[in-house]
């Protein structure tokens, strides 16, 4: 499993990876990370000691909400899926990612 | 934390682990099926996601830790993070505790005093109903007294009332004898129904009845609990219980319950006919008793009726009696409560309102500390941002350390207020109304919670919110010296918001400096009054003769001589007098007189004070003769012809020319209540403050005691040794003359004029402490802010020393900036202290509230100490070693 640790800079961002992913259809946990890798073409792996307290955090500031379901091979999955708050808090991580990156962009450029 | 919340906690916790459990089960066996879609077998795929899996605890901890199980869960980490925080920084936690130790403390012991005295009703049931009733006028010559007839008066007319009574105005003096020493205890008079007015019963026999209360009844009495302890054992039996007063025996007949304070504190025995005052002659006791008056308002009936009902009866009582205009001036209403207090509830509440500003100061000095420490914690505090913790939560984490801090504060206050407060009670010279009812209860706990929960919002918001600023950009840029930034910034107005707190600390400091020092001078002045007498080595006490064994003037009289001429040969005695009251004792008596020659301008009762003296007693007081002669042992015999002698303010009364103009020695006056006829003036003597050192001199005139003896008389002693070593061989003089007779209140004369300004005094000394305490604080804000400025411009200064600047450069720029600071604080204290030494106007004597020596005075003390407090600093500044600093 050769992937690279992201460290902090993840870390601050992975709030961000994981509303965007649910914006399509709510999800669980395991399958949150594996869609990360996956669009990421596997760049992006997410522990799973990181993932948890990420979803539990951000239940707690009420971006996504949490129910139990059944998979597709009816085990018990707890499932996620983006609140309104979620929604707008998406919109603003999106504009200061933009913005870092764009900043980045320019001193790379210059220096 | 209760063992049901502690349930409560676990199950839910249960609850989660559980759903915890469950989730990860399902990543763990999803991991499986991964693996094993890869090849390996299912112990393999098991073992791999186990591994990939990692800690499962940890994160079932983690998840704890983000999840918050509401407040509680959250406050206890909060609790303990800030505990370990500050047990990191032990010299902080204890500046910040004491600091605001002194502040809290400070507040819980003067609210404790206003609770105890101002605020607490009075201990009777509804003692909102109770009111009290007083002649309005409130003439110097008969202040505020009430008459045995508008009492009676007033029982058939008014109807506002469930019962209505008298009290005597002062207490009485009685010698209490029968079995053992006879003793001096406090009397009070007052009509049958007191107790049932006040709602309280005895706690053993019965009350008044009416007829106990008419002229000629039967002697009854009732006591304190503690003079039933005292004296009789508590015997659970009254019956035959009887108590010898000034030589009158008194059925005892009922036990008021301990504590019971009224109408005065100390009070041991009540008896009926409270217009039967032992200090006045049988014929004057009706018209001129002193009393005052009490009652209970009827359900129903608010104070502003009473009132309306008071004005109708006054008119009618006016229009009734036109001549007795003098004693039967309008009375008003007032609640009982307020009547008691009214004289020093300006003075507690300025003092409250003192400490208030220290604790402003305590909270100024604290949120400094809290604003430094911050700064050297930003990286942390950043990082704890960034890392997903919300600023709310590390706003609330803040918070709670300032509550801890608080709180412990709090605690330490409260143990300081005990001792401030053991300190106050014990001092003599001052007399509190309610004195005993002060105590640490209930109420000033929960005063003092609520104050440090709002001290620690206070000086913790601030911080908290500055401490939470930087963004993902700000932690990015650290450079060295942690948070250099933050720092001396300047806000809006140019000025950091540690400068303004230091403005704020100094400009509040001012205005209690100012409060201070005006009553202080106040009491200078008071102190440079001249009393008219030579105080010191005078040693006083009070001699009451029981009016049934002293029923006469000669038997008055002649004890009167006999104790003087013993007295006087006592060796160590320089002389002895008696006479009827000492300067700013009670004992006052005004009466009517008439100049020979003069016209009579004023109708009705003079009530010019008359002193009787025996003849040495103008050069025992050291008051200084200033024309004809003093009175002389042939003056004081029955049946000489009858002498006066005049105070200078009765001279320019009645020769309003004096001291020029006719000679009052040789005039005479007619005194209608002496038996004899005119009083030859035979001298005239300097003026004595005889109704305190803050209030004017009156005109008095006095008498040889032969004519009009007291039977409350004070002995005055002059000794050449300390004053209280002679009171036994006093006491014995007196014992010669009377066995049975008791003394009270021994003295000298500095202690009752000491006594007299009493209360100046303890607010005076009060207010001082805080000031001081304030000025204190002050000087470590300055200090503070300034230590903390010059290490964190390290580096600047050092480039500055690099580039030529000189030592003396660096220390001015420092110092200037302390001072800088402190101009600005003493500039709005002065305009602070203006607007509110006002208040204190009325506490003040022959001070203005706007003395501009005081004010000028006290800046320039500021600016000093300001100067003092910045130069460490400054010096340290100036001796930064450039080469080091830069590195």
């Amino acid at each position: 499993m050769g992937h690279r640790k992201s460290g902090e800079l993840l870390q601050g961002t992975l709030p961000l990876l994981i509303l965007r992913v649910l914006v399509p259809e709510p999800n669980h946990g395991f399958a949150i990370a594996r869609r990360i890798q996956q669009i990421s073409k596997d760049v992006l792996r997410v522990e799973e000691g990181s993932l948890y307290p990420a979803l539990h955090k951000m239940e707690l500031e009420g971006w996504i909400a949490s129910e139990w379901g059944l998979t597709e091979n009816h085990r018990k999955a707890k499932y996620y899926k983006l609140t309104r708050t979620g929604r707008k808090q998406l919109k603003h991580e999106t504009g200061r990612w933009d913005a870092i990156a764009g900043a980045i962009a320019a001193i790379l450029q210059e220096a | 934390m209760t063992r049901g919340r502690l349930r409560i906690r676990a199950l839910v916790r249960r609850h989660h682990d559980q759903e915890l459990q469950d989730e990860l089960q399902l990543h763990m066996k999803l991991l499986e099926d991964e693996y094993r879609a890869q090849g390996m077998t299912e112990a393999e795929a098991q073992a791999a996601a186990r591994r990939q899996f990692g800690n499962a605890t940890q994160i079932k901890e983690q998840s704890h830790d983000l999840f918050a199980f509401g407040f509680l869960d959250d406050l206890f980490r909060d609790l303990r993070f800030a505990a370990r925080s500050l047990r990191k920084s032990p010299a902080f936690a204890a500046a910040a505790v004491l600091t605001l130790a002194i502040g809290i403390g400070g507040n819980t012991a003067m609210f404790s005093v206003i609770h105890g005295v101002l605020l607490r009703p009075l201990d009777y049931p509804d003692p909102d109903r109770l009111v009290f009733l007083a002649r309005e006028n409130p003439d110097e010559v008969t202040s505020g007294r009430f008459s045995l007839e508008r009492l009676d008066e007033m029982r058939t007319a008014a109807r506002s009332y469930t019962g209505l009574g008298a009290f005597l105005a002062h207490p009485e003096d009685v010698t209490f004898s029968g079995n053992g020493d006879p003793e001096v205890l406090t009397a009070a008079r007052v009509s049958a129904n007191f107790a049932d007015i006040l709602g309280v019963r005895p706690v053993l026999g019965r009350s008044f009845l009416a007829e106990e209360d008419t002229s000629g009844g039967p002697a009854v009495a009732m006591i304190s609990a503690e003079l039933w302890k005292r004296r009789f054992g508590a015997d659970p039996s009254l019956a035959g219980k009887t108590a010898i007063l000034n030589s009158t025996s008194y059925a005892i007949i009922g036990v008021l319950p301990a504590g019971f304070q009224f109408p005065f504190p100390a009070v041991d025995v009540w008896v009926t006919r409270p217009a039967e005052s032992s200090n006045l002659e049988p014929t004057f006791r009706r018209c001129c008793s002193p009393l005052f008056g009490f009652a209970r308002l009827k359900p129903g009936v608010t104070l502003q009726q009473a009132r309306s009902e008071l004005n109708v009866l006054n008119e009618r009582y006016a229009t009734a009696y036109p001549n007795k205009r003098v004693y039967a001036g309008p009375l008003r209403l007032t609640q009982l409560k307020d009547q008691l207090t009214e004289n020093v509830s300006t003075m507690l509440w300025m003092l409250l309102g003192a400490v208030g500003f220290v604790l402003l100061i305590a909270c100024a000095n604290v949120a400094s500390l809290l604003m430094a420490r911050a700064t050297s914690r930003s990286r942390e505090l950043a990082m704890r941002t960034a890392l997903g913790a919300s600023r709310g939560r590390v706003i609330r984490q803040l918070l709670t350390e300032s509550m801890v801090l608080a709180v412990a504060g709090g605690m330490l206050g409260l143990l300081l207020a005990r001792f401030l407060f053991g300190v106050i009670t014990s001092m003599t010279a001052f007399d509190l109304p309610r004195a005993e009812e002060i105590h640490i209860d209930g109420v000033v706990l929960g005063f003092t919670v609520a104050l440090s929960i709002a001290t620690g919002a206070m000086f913790g918001i601030v911080p908290a919110l500055r401490a939470v600023r930087p963004s993902v950009v700000d932690m990015l840029r650290q450079s060295g010296a942690a948070g250099a930034g933050t720092f001396g910034k300047r806000g809006k107005l140019g000025v950091s918001t540690w400068g303004m707190l230091v403005v704020a600390q100094v400009a509040l400091s001012m205005v209690l400096l100012v409060g201070a020092a005006l009553m202080m001078k106040s009491l200078a002045q008071v102190a440079s009054v001249d009393p008219g007498l030579q105080a010191a080595g005078l040693l006083t006490m009070r001699i009451p003769l029981p009016a049934t064994r002293y029923d006469t003037f000669e038997k008055r009289a002649a004890f009167f001589d006999e104790l003087v001429r013993r007295i006087e040969t006592v060796p160590g005695v320089r002389g002895a007098t008696v006479v009827r009251k000492l300067p700013t004792t009670l004992g006052r008596l005004g009466t009517n007189l008439q100049i020979q020659g003069q016209e009579i301008a004023e109708p009705g009762h003079l009530g010019i004070a008359l002193q009787s003296i025996t003849p040495g007693y103008f050069r025992v007081l050291g008051i200084p003769l200033k024309r004809g002669r003093e009175l002389t042992a042939r003056d004081n015999t029955s049946g000489a012809p009858p002498a006066v002698i005049i105070n200078e303010s009765f001279a320019r009364r009645f020769w309003s020319a004096y001291p020029g103009g006719e000679d009052p020695v040789g005039k005479r006056i007619k005194v209608p209540i002496l038996d004899v006829g005119p009083l030859e003036i035979v001298g005239v003597v300097g003026d004595v403050h005889e109704r305190g050192l803050t209030r004017n001199t009156e005109p008095q005139f006095y008498i040889p005691q032969w004519l009009y003896p007291p039977n409350n008389a004070y002995l005055a002693v002059r000794t050449e040794q300390e004053p209280l070593r002679s009171v036994s061989a006093i006491r014995a003089e007196v014992r010669a003359v009377d066995r049975a007779q008791a003394v009270a209140d021994i003295r000298t004369m500095d202690m009752i004029l000491a006594a007299s300004v009493g209360q100046q005094h303890l607010a005076t000394w009060l207010l001082g402490l805080f000031a001081g305490t304030a000025l204190l604080l002050a000087m470590v804000g300055i200090y503070g802010v300034l230590a903390y400025s010059v290490a964190q411009r390290t580096q600047e200064i050092g480039i500055r020393r690099a580039l030529g600047a000189q030592a003396s450069d660096i220390l001015t720029n420092v110092m200037g900036h302390g001072l800088a600071l402190a101009l600005a604080g003493v500039a709005l204290g002065i305009g602070g202290a203006f607007a509110l030494t006002r208040i204190v106007t009325g506490l003040l004597f022959r001070t203005s509230p706007t003395d501009p020596a005081t004010f000028a005075g006290i800046a320039l003390l500021f600016i000093m100490v300001a100067l003092a407090a910045s130069y460490v600093p400054a010096r340290r500044a100036a001796t930064v070693d450039p080469m080091r600093a830069l590195r």
